[in-house]
C-alpha cells in the first residue's frame, strides 16, 4: 500500500527539511482517508476527484462536502497555489498582442468556419477547434473576420480574450495536474512541487499555452488520461472501474485534439497492460482474471472511440454547409451539403442512358474531371517519341464548359434521349463523345505522353491515315449490387475498360508539360484494378431533342428524378472523412524558416519565431527554458543509465534497492520514460516539415522524468549515507540550481508575453545559443 | 551402451542422407534451365552494367555498396566476359556474350542458401523433422529459385546472410557449451560471422537488419554468460572484449577494404563523375580536373567556374536565354548544370571597378561582381519571385559588358573561416550573399520547365542557413599567379569513402515515388498480393512466391505468436502457484521459433517507415526466417499433438503429418514450377493458357 512507507524512507524523510516531513505525513493521512473511503466503494471518491479536476474555478472548493472540508483544504493548499500561479502566468495579459499569431492562422480560420458552418476539411481531428469555437461562440465572434496572415492585427470584434482562453486555462492546468500525477510516482511530496514548478516555468509551455493552439489541450487531456489510468492499476472494485473510464474518455478526448494523442492512449494500454501481465502471478482464479482483463479492455476501446465517434459527429452536424473545401470530397459528400454541389445536382436525373450529357469525375487522390479541348498531342515529345497527333484528353482540377461528355450507344446516331431513356447498364458497351468538340473518346497502341508504359488517350481526328478509331468503351460499376445495375449519376462508381486493348481509362498522376496546359495526364491502362481508374458521374443532364417541351414534361414527371439532396448516413460520411484524412498528403511548406529536426529537439537548437510586432522589436517566439530543458535531457541519459546498471547488477545478484524503491523505479520508468520515447520516437520516421512544437507532449514526460531522477537520487543519497551534509549539499545545489531555473524562466518571459520592445543589445543577450534567429526591423 | 552408439551412428547417417538429398534436389531444382532466358531479364541490366563498368574501370554511381557488383564482375572477367555489351533493357539477346559465367555464379549462391539453411535450422533445434521442413519449404519457393537465379545482388546478399545466420546460432552453440573467449575455435567461428556481417551489409544495406540481428543475439549470449554465477564476471568482460574485436572491427575494417577496392579499382572517368565533388573528381583519370592546374587562391579577374556542394549540385551557368514571361524578370537565366561547359565561367570583380592594378587577392568578406564570362551580364537578384520556389527571389544576369546595378554586388564568405581569409581553389566552401537583399545564392535542386531546358533553379534564399548554398571554385583560370597541380586538392581516401557514402544515402533518399506511381506496400508481401516481371515476351518469367508455402508462413507467424503468448501466461501461472514448467525439447524449439521471429520482424517491419520506393523482392529476407519458423512451429504442434495421443496412434498421426506437409509443399513447386522455368503462349487470363488454373488471385498478372 502506498501509506505503508518502508522505516527507511520515513527516516529519510525526517532528516530532510521539515516541510517535507510535514507534508509527506499530511499526504499519507490524506490518502489514507480516501481509501478508507474507497473501501466502502459507494463512488464517492469519483465525485471528490472530479472536482479536483474541475477547479478552474475557486468557488467549487466552497463547496465540498463539510465531513472532508479540513483534510481537502489541506491537501488542495499546494494544488491550489499551484494553479493560481498557473493561471497568473497564463492568463496574464491574454490578449495582447492583438494580432494574428502564427497557427492562430489556421485555427481562427476554423474557428470562423465553425461559426458559419460553412464545411472545411483538414488532416487534424476536430475535437480542439471546436473547443476554441465554443470560447468564441460565448464571447459571441460572429465569424466576419478573415484571418489573412500571420501578423495581421484583429479587429475589436474578435474576442481575441476568450479564444485564448480555453488553451490558456489548459495549460495552467497542466501544472496541477503533473503535481497530481508526480505525487502518484514520485516518494516525497516535495519532488512533486518540484516538478509542478518546472512546468509553471517553463517557457516553451507558457508560449504555446498563450496563443489558440491545440498543443496545450491535447497534453492536458493526455496527462489526465494517464494519471486516471494510473490511479485505476492502483486500486481494485469499483474505484479502479471508475478511474479507468474517466481516463478512457480523456485520452478519446485527447487523440480527438490531435492524433499524436494516440501515442498517449498506447502508452495507457500499456500501462493497463502491465497491470494484468502482474495480476497473472497472483494466485487468483483464471475467471476472475479473464474478466477484470475482458471489462479493462472493453472500457479502453470503446469509450475513447465513441468520444472520437461523437466528436465527428458533432463535427459534421455543426457544418451543414457548402464551403470551399468541398472538392476534397466525393460527389455524394458534397452533394449531402447544403448549397455547392447540391444545388446543382438537384433535379439532375438518376440514370446515366444514351444521350446523357455527364461530367466525369476522379477522386482518388486529386480530384478532377476528364477534360478535352482543341488541342492536339504535339508530333514529337521532347525524348524523340512519337504521338497519333490527335486531340488531347486530360484530366482538369477545375470545372469549365470543356468537361461535358455526351454518353452514346454506338450503333444509334440520333443522340436525343428516347422515352422511355435507355438506361446503360453495367457491362453495356458506349460511346463518349466530348461535348464541344463532338470527338468521340479514344485509345490505341501509342504510348502516353508522360506515362509511356500506357496507352495514350485522345479525342479521334480522322486523318485519313491507317490509323482507325477504337473509341467504344465498356462500362463497368464497381460498387454495383447486381449485375444489371444501372448507371447512375454520383451514386456509381465506374470504371471505362478500352473494348480493343482491356486496358482502363485512368488518371496516371502525373501532370503534363505546357503543351497540355500542366493538367493532368489521362491514360488507358492495363492494370484495371487500380483505384485511380475509378470514375464517377457529378453532373448530369438529358439531351434535349427538337420536340423538347413534350419530352421535357415526361421527364420530368419520371419517377427516377430525385427532388431532394443526396442524403448520406453519418457512418458513410464519417468513414469517408476518415478515408481522406489517412490519405491527404499534407502540402506543408518545404524548408520552412523555423523547421527542425528530431535529432535537433532534445539540445533545443532550433526556436520557433510565432510574432514580431510591426511597430517595435516585441516578438514572441517559442523557445524552452534552457536550464530545464538541458536538465532534462541529461535526466533521461541518467536513467537510462541507472536503468542498464541496475539491471547488470541484479544479474549478478546484487539487489541495489529496497522492493519498494525498485517498484518505484521501474513504476516511474514505465510511465516517464516510456512516455517520452513513445511520443519522441515516431517522429523520426515521419516524411513531413517538423516543428519544435511537436516535441512538447513527450518534453512533459522529461520534465517529470527530471523530476523523479532528482527524487530518487535524494533517495539513494539518503539510504545510503549517514551523515547529513551532504544530503544538505545536495538540497543547497538543487535549490541553487532552481532558482536559476526561475531567473532563466523571467529573462525569457519576454519572448513568450511579446509586450516589450527589445533592443538590438537586448536580443544578442537572449540569444544563447548561434543557431536561434531572432527578428529584428531594419533601422530606418 | 552399444546400443545407443548403433542409434547414434544411424541417425546421424539418416542426417546425411537427409542432407544429401536436400543438396541434390537444390542444385537439380536450381541449375535446370539457368541459361534461360538468354536475354537480359529485368535488374540484370542495371547489375550487368555494372559488372561491365569494374571490367572497363570506369566510374559509375550506384546507392548500394560495391562488394556485390564487384563480385559479379570477377566472375565475369574470369569467365571470359570482355565488358563490352551493354546490358541496354530488359529483353535485350546477349548475342554472344559471355554471361553465363556470371549467372552461375550467381546461382551457385543463390542455391548454397539451402544446405547454409539446413545446416543453421540443425544448429537452432537439433531437431531433423523441422530442419527439413523449413529447408524444403524455402526450396520449393517459386519466388526464392526465381529471385536466385539471375544476375542480380539479391542471391549474393541472401547467401551471406545465410552465412550469418548460421554463424550467428553456432556461435551461440560455442557459448552455451561453455568454450573459453579466447579459444581459436571460438575466434575463428567469430571472425567468420564477422566476415559474413561485413559482407552482408556490403552488398546491401539492407544487410544492416542482419547486423541488428547478430547484435541483439550477442547481446542475449552475453546476457546468458552474466547470468552464470557461477562464473566471474571477468569471464564476460572477456567475452565482450573478444566480440568486439571480431564482431565490431573486424568486419568495419572489411567493409572498408572493400571500398577500397572499388575505389581502386575504378579509376577512369566515367558517367558518374558530376554526382561527386571537385577534389573526388581530381582522381578520375580522364576528368579534366585529373592532371589539371590552377592557382591555390583566387584573385580579382580570375575566370571560374563555381561548383555548387550539395550533392549532385552542378555548375553555376548561365546562357543566351531570358526567363519567360510570368516567371519574374525577363532577363537572363541563371541555373546550375552538371556537365562541363563553356557557359559555366565568371569572372571575380571588385563591386566598384572594372579593373585592378597587379594582383589583389579575393578574401573572405569581399564585395565582388560576377560577369558571366560568355555573354558578359553580371549576376544579379531582386525582389521578384524565383521561377520555381515562390519564397526565393530571382537570381538573373543583368547589364551589359558587365556594366549592371547595385544589386549585382555579392559579399563573398568563406563558410566556417574568419574575414579576410583568402579563398582557396577547390577547398574553400563559399557562401555568396547578396549585398542589398540579403540573400544566399543557393540551387533549390529543382528542374526548370523546357523554357529552362531542364536544369536546375538557382534562387537567392533569404534564409541564410541554407546547406545548398554552398559553392567552391573548381576551375580557376589566372595566369598570373603561379599554378599548382590539382593532385593536391585530391581526396584522400578516407574522404572518398565518406563522401561515397553521402552520396549514396542521398541517392537512396532520393528514390521516392511520384505521385500517381504504382509502387509496391509492405502490406502486400506476405500474402503474396502481386508479383514483378523479369522477362516478358516469348520466354515469361514471373516472380511470384509459391503460394502455399507462403500463406503458410503467414498463417504460422500468427500460429507461433498465440503460441508464445499462451506459453507466457502459462508460465507465469505456474510460477504463481509454485509450479514449474518443464523445459525438454518444445522449450528449444519454441526459443528458436522466437529468434525467427525477431529475425522475420526486423527484415520486415523497417520497411513500413520507409519513404523510398519499395518492391516486391525486399520481402525475401523476412521470408528466410519465416520459412525457418514455420518449419519448427509444425513440429512443435505436431509434437504437442503427439503427447495427447496414445503412442502408437501419436506416431502414426505425426508421422503422416509430416508426410502430408513435404508432398503438399512439393506438389504446390510441381504446380507453380512455370512461373520460374517460362511460361510462353497466352496469358493466364486467357482460356487458352497453359497456367490457366494457377491463377488465384487476380491480382497476378502473370
Amino acid at each position: 500500500m502506498d501509506t505503508k512507507k518502508t522505516v527507511k524512507s520515513r527516516k529519510a524523510a525526517k532528516a530532510s527539511k521539515e516541510v517535507i516531513e510535514l507534508s509527506d505525513s499530511e499526504k499519507s493521512f490524506y490518502e489514507s482517508s480516501l481509501n478508507n473511503k474507497r473501501e466502502v466503494g459507494d463512488g464517492a471518491p469519483a465525485e471528490n476527484e472530479l472536482e479536483t479536476k474541475n477547479t478552474t474555478k475557486l468557488k467549487e472548493d466552497v463547496d465540498k462536502p463539510i465531513q472532508s472540508l479540513y483534510i481537502h483544504f489541506k491537501i488542495d493548499l499546494v494544488f491550489i497555489t499551484l494553479l493560481l500561479a498557473a493561471l497568473g502566468t497564463r492568463l496574464y495579459n491574454l490578449h495582447n498582442p492583438r494580432y494574428i499569431v502564427f497557427d492562430e492562422l489556421h485555427y481562427g480560420r476554423y474557428v470562423t468556419l465553425y461559426t458559419k458552418g460553412v464545411f472545411f476539411f483538414d488532416a487534424h481531428p476536430p475535437l480542439g477547434k471546436q473547443m476554441l469555437y465554443f470560447a468564441g461562440y460565448l464571447a459571441g465572434y460572429d465569424g466576419n473576420f478573415t484571418f489573412d496572415r500571420i501578423g495581421s492585427a484583429y479587429p475589436e470584434s474578435v474576442p481575441v480574450k476568450a479564444l485564448r482562453f480555453v488553451p490558456a486555462v489548459s495549460g495552467s492546468l497542466l501544472v496541477a495536474i503533473s503535481y497530481q500525477l508526480m505525487l502518484e510516482i514520485s516518494t516525497y511530496q516535495s519532488t512533486a512541487i518540484l516538478a509542478a514548478v518546472l512546468v509553471l516555468f517553463e517557457n516553451s509551455f507558457l508560449a504555446q499555452s498563450r496563443f489558440m493552439l491545440l498543443e496545450s489541450i491535447q497534453i492536458l487531456f493526455g496527462l489526465w488520461g494517464i494519471l486516471c489510468v494510473i490511479k485505476s492499476t492502483r486500486k481494485s472494485g469499483p474505484g479502479s472501474i471508475i478511474w479507468l473510464c474517466i481516463g478512457a474518455f480523456s485520452l478519446g478526448c485527447c487523440f480527438s485534439v490531435k492524433y499524436s494523442g494516440l501515442y498517449t492512449y498506447y502508452l495507457a494500454i500499456f500501462l493497463v497492460g502491465r497491470q494484468m501481465w502482474r495480476r497473472i502471478s497472483n494466485t487468483e482464479s483464471v475467471l476472475r482474471l479473464a474478466l477484470s482483463a475482458l471489462w479493462r479492455l472493453v472500457v479502453l476501446v470503446c469509450i475513447p472511440l465513441a468520444v472520437y465517434i461523437s466528436v465527428f459527429y458533432a463535427h459534421l452536424a455543426m457544418l451543414p454547409k457548402a464551403g470551399p473545401h468541398d472538392s476534397a470530397m466525393t460527389s455524394a459528400f458534397q452533394a449531402s451539403l447544403k448549397g455547392g454541389l447540391a444545388s446543382i445536382t438537384r433535379g439532375q436525373p438518376l440514370h446515366v442512358s444514351h444521350g446523357s450529357q455527364i461530367t466525369l469525375r476522379h477522386s482518388h487522390g486529386r480530384t478532377c474531371w476528364l477534360h478535352s479541348h482543341a488541342h492536339v498531342y504535339p508530333v514529337r515529345y521532347t525524348d524523340g517519341r512519337g504521338s497519333s497527333h490527335q486531340q488531347q484528353v486530360t484530366c482538369y482540377s477545375f470545372k469549365d464548359v470543356n468537361n461535358w461528355w455526351i454518353v452514346k450507344r454506338p450503333d444509334q446516331p440520333s443522340l436525343a434521349v428516347s422515352s422511355p431513356p435507355d438506361v446503360i447498364r453495367h457491362g453495356e458497351v458506349v460511346q463518349l463523345l466530348h461535348g464541344i468538340t463532338s470527338r468521340a473518346l479514344n485509345s490505341h497502341d501509342v504510348a502516353a505522353p508522360v506515362s509511356p508504359q500506357s496507352q495514350e488517350v485522345s479525342c479521334y481526328i480522322d486523318y485519313n491515315v491507317s490509323m482507325t478509331a477504337q473509341n467504344i468503351w465498356r462500362v463497368e460499376i464497381v460498387n454495383r449490387e447486381s449485375e444489371d445495375a444501372t448507371w447512375d449519376s454520383i451514386r456509381s462508381l465506374v470504371r471505362l475498360v478500352h473494348l480493343d486493348s482491356g486496358s482502363a481509362l485512368r488518371f496516371s498522376g502525373r501532370q503534363l508539360p505546357s503543351w497540355g496546359f500542366n493538367q493532368h495526364e489521362v491514360v488507358a491502362d492495363k492494370a484495371v484494378t487500380h483505384q485511380d481508374t475509378i470514375w464517377n458521374v457529378e453532373e448530369h443532364r438529358y439531351t434535349k431533342a427538337e420536340d423538347r417541351k413534350e419530352r421535357e414534361r415526361e421527364l420530368v414527371s419520371a419517377e427516377m428524378i430525385p427532388t431532394a439532396a443526396t442524403q448520406l448516413s453519418f457512418w458513410d460520411k464519417f468513414m469517408e472523412l476518415q478515408y481522406k484524412m489517412v490519405t491527404h498528403a499534407a502540402d506543408a511548406p518545404q524548408g520552412h524558416m523555423f523547421a527542425s529536426e528530431p535529432v535537433e529537439w532534445p539540445l533545443l537548437v532550433r526556436s520557433i519565431a510565432y510574432w514580431l510586432s510591426p511597430n517595435s522589436n516585441a516578438q514572441v517566439h517559442l523557445i524552452g527554458n534552457m536550464i530545464t530543458w538541458y536538465a532534462g535531457t541529461l535526466s533521461v541519459l541518467l536513467y537510462g543509465g541507472l536503468l542498464g546498471l541496475y539491471a547488470i547488477r541484479q544479474r549478478r545478484a546484487y539487489f541495489d534497492l529496497t522492493p519498494r524503491a525498485s517498484q518505484k523505479f521501474y513504476d516511474a520508468g514505465c510511465v516517464l520514460f516510456l512516455g517520452y520515447w513513445l511520443h519522441y520516437l515516431p517522429y523520426f520516421f515521419m516524411d513531413r516539415t517538423l516543428f519544435l512544437h511537436h516535441y512538447l507532449p513527450a518534453y512533459i514526460f522529461k520534465i517529470l522524468l527530471l523530476a523523479f531522477v532528482i527524487d530518487h537520487i535524494y533517495f539513494t543519497i539518503c539510504v545510503h549515507e549517514s551523515k547529513r551534509s551532504f544530503t544538505n549539499i545536495f538540497i543547497l545545489c538543487i535549490a541553487i540550481w532552481l532558482a536559476y531555473v526561475i531567473i532563466t524562466f523571467q529573462k525569457f518571459s519576454v519572448l513568450s508575453y511579446g509586450n516589450t520592445d527589445l533592443t538590438e543589445t537586448d536580443l544578442l543577450n537572449l540569444r544563447w545559443k548561434d543557431t536561434w534567429d531572432f527578428i529584428l526591423h531594419k533601422k530606418k | 551402451m552399444a546400443q545407443t552408439r548403433e542409434k547414434c551412428s544411424s541417425s546421424s547417417k539418416i542426417w546425411l542422407i537427409t542432407f544429401g538429398l536436400i543438396c541434390g534436389a537444390t542444385f537439380l531444382t536450381r541449375f535446370y534451365k539457368v541459361l534461360e532466358p538468354d536475354h537480359v531479364c529485368w535488374d540484370e541490366t542495371h547489375f550487368g552494367k555494372m559488372a561491365s563498368s569494374y571490367i572497363n574501370r570506369t566510374f559509375f554511381f550506384d546507392v548500394h555498396p560495391p562488394l556485390g557488383k564487384m563480385l559479379i564482375a570477377l566472375s565475369g572477367k574470369l569467365t571470359g566476359y570482355d565488358g563490352t555489351f551493354h546490358f541496354e533493357k530488359p529483353g535485350s539477346k546477349f548475342d554472344g556474350a559471355r554471361y553465363e559465367g556470371m549467372r552461375i555464379f550467381c546461382t551457385t549462391l543463390g542455391a548454397l542458401i539451402i544446405p547454409l539453411t539446413f545446416l543453421t535450422i540443425w544448429e537452432m533445434t537439433k531437431n531433423l523433422d523441422s530442419t527439413v521442413i523449413g529447408t524444403l519449404l524455402l526450396l520449393c519457393d517459386i519466388g526464392f529459385l526465381t529471385l536466385n537465379r539471375y544476375i542480380l545482388l539479391d542471391p549474393i546478399l541472401l547467401f551471406f546472410m545465410s552465412c550469418t545466420i548460421y554463424g550467428v546460432f553456432k556461435v551461440r552453440s560455442l557459448t552455451d557449451e561453455g568454450l573459453p573467449p579466447f579459444s581459436s575455435r571460438m575466434l575463428a567461428w567469430q571472425l567468420y560471422l564477422g566476415a559474413s556481417l561485413a559482407c552482408t551489409i556490403s552488398v546491401k544495406f539492407v544487410g544492416l537488419f542482419v547486423v541488428l540481428f547478430a547484435g541483439l543475439r550477442t547481446i542475449a549470449d552475453l546476457w546468458n554468460v552474466l547470468g552464470d554465477l557461477t562464473k566471474p564476471v571477468s569471464l564476460t568482460v572477456k567475452h565482450l572484449i573478444g566480440r568486439t574485436i571480431t564482431l565490431i572491427l573486424w568486419p568495419i575494417l572489411l567493409y572498408v577494404f572493400f571500398f577500397w577496392i572499388h575505389l581502386t579499382v575504378l579509376s577512369k572517368s566515367g558517367n558518374g563523375d558530376g554526382f561527386y565533388s571537385s577534389g573526388f573528381q581530381a582522381r578520375l583519370e580522364g576528368n579534366s580536373l585529373n592532371n589539371a592546374s590552377a592557382p591555390r587562391v583566387l584573385a580579382f579577374e580570375a575566370a571560374v567556374t563555381l561548383k555548387n556542394h550539395r550533392t549532385g549540385g552542378g555548375y553555376l551557368h548561365s546562357h543566351h536565354h531570358l526567363y519567360p514571361a510570368g516567371a519574374g524578370a525577363k532577363q537572363q537565366q541563371i541555373t546550375t548544370y552538371t556537365h562541363k561547359d563553356e557557359n559555366n565561367k565568371w569572372i571575380v570583380k571588385p563591386y566598384d571597378r572594372e579593373q585592378v592594378d597587379g594582383v589583389v587577392l579575393v578574401r573572405s568578406g569581399d564585395l565582388v561582381r560576377l560577369t558571366h564570362a560568355a555573354t558578359g551580364r553580371n549576376l544579379h537578384s531582386h525582389r521578384e519571385r524565383a521561377p520555381m520556389t515562390s519564397k526565393f527571389m530571382q537570381v538573373t544576369g543583368y547589364g551589359e559588358d558587365g556594366v549592371g546595378d547595385a544589386n549585382d554586388v555579392w559579399k563573398i564568405i568563406v563558410s566556417g573561416g574568419k574575414d579576410g581569409d583568402e579563398i582557396q581553389t577547390v577547398r574553400s566552401k563559399l557562401v555568396f550573399i547578396h549585398y542589398l537583399q540579403a540573400c544566399a545564392l543557393t540551387t533549390t535542386g529543382k528542374q526548370l520547365p523546357k523554357w529552362g531546358f531542364e536544369q536546375q533553379e538557382v534562387a537567392c534564399n533569404p534564409n541564410l542557413r541554407d546547406n545548398n548554398a554552398l559553392w567552391n571554385v573548381e576551375d580557376n583560370i589566372f595566369d598570373q599567379l603561379p599554378k599548382m597541380s590539382f593532385e593536391v586538392y585530391a581526396s584522400s581516401f578516407l574522404e572518398r569513402f565518406i563522401e561515397s557514402h553521402a552520396v549514396m544515402l542521398h541517392g537512396n533518399a532520393g528514390l521516392k515515388p511520384k505521385e500517381g506511381e504504382v509502387t509496391s506496400q509492405p502490406w502486400q508481401w506476405p500474402i503474396n498480393y502481386r508479383g514483378q516481371f523479369f522477362s516478358a515476351n516469348s520466354h515469361r518469367i514471373y516472380l511470384l512466391g509459391n503460394p502455399v508455402v507462403w500463406w503458410g508462413n503467414l498463417a504460422f507467424l500468427a500460429v507461433f505468436f498465440l503460441l508464445f503468448l499462451v506459453n507466457c501466461i502459462r508460465e507465469k501461472r505456474a510460477q504463481a502457484f509454485g509450479k514449474t514448467v518443464e523445459g525438454g525439447e518444445n522449450a528449444t524449439l519454441l526459443n528458436a521459433a522466437g529468434w525467427n521471429f525477431v529475425g522475420w520482424a526486423l527484415h520486415y517491419v523497417p520497411f513500413w517507415a520507409m519513404g523510398r520506393v519499395l518492391y516486391f523482392h525486399h520481402y525475401f529476407p523476412a521470408l528466410v526466417f519465416s520459412s525457418m519458423l514455420t518449419g519448427i512451429i509444425t513440429v512443435y504442434l505436431l509434437q504437442s499433438i503427439k503427447s495427447f495421443l496414445s503412442p502408437e496412434l501419436g506416431r502414426t498421426v505425426y508421422q503422416s503429418a509430416i508426410g502430408l506437409v513435404i508432398t503438399t509443399t512439393v506438389y504446390s513447386f510441381y504446380l507453380f514450377s512455370p512461373l520460374a522455368y517460362g511460361m510462353s503462349g497466352p496469358m493466364s487470363n486467357e482460356p487458352n493458357s497453359t497456367v490457366t488454373g494457377l491463377k488465384w488471385l487476380d491480382t497476378w498478372e502473370f
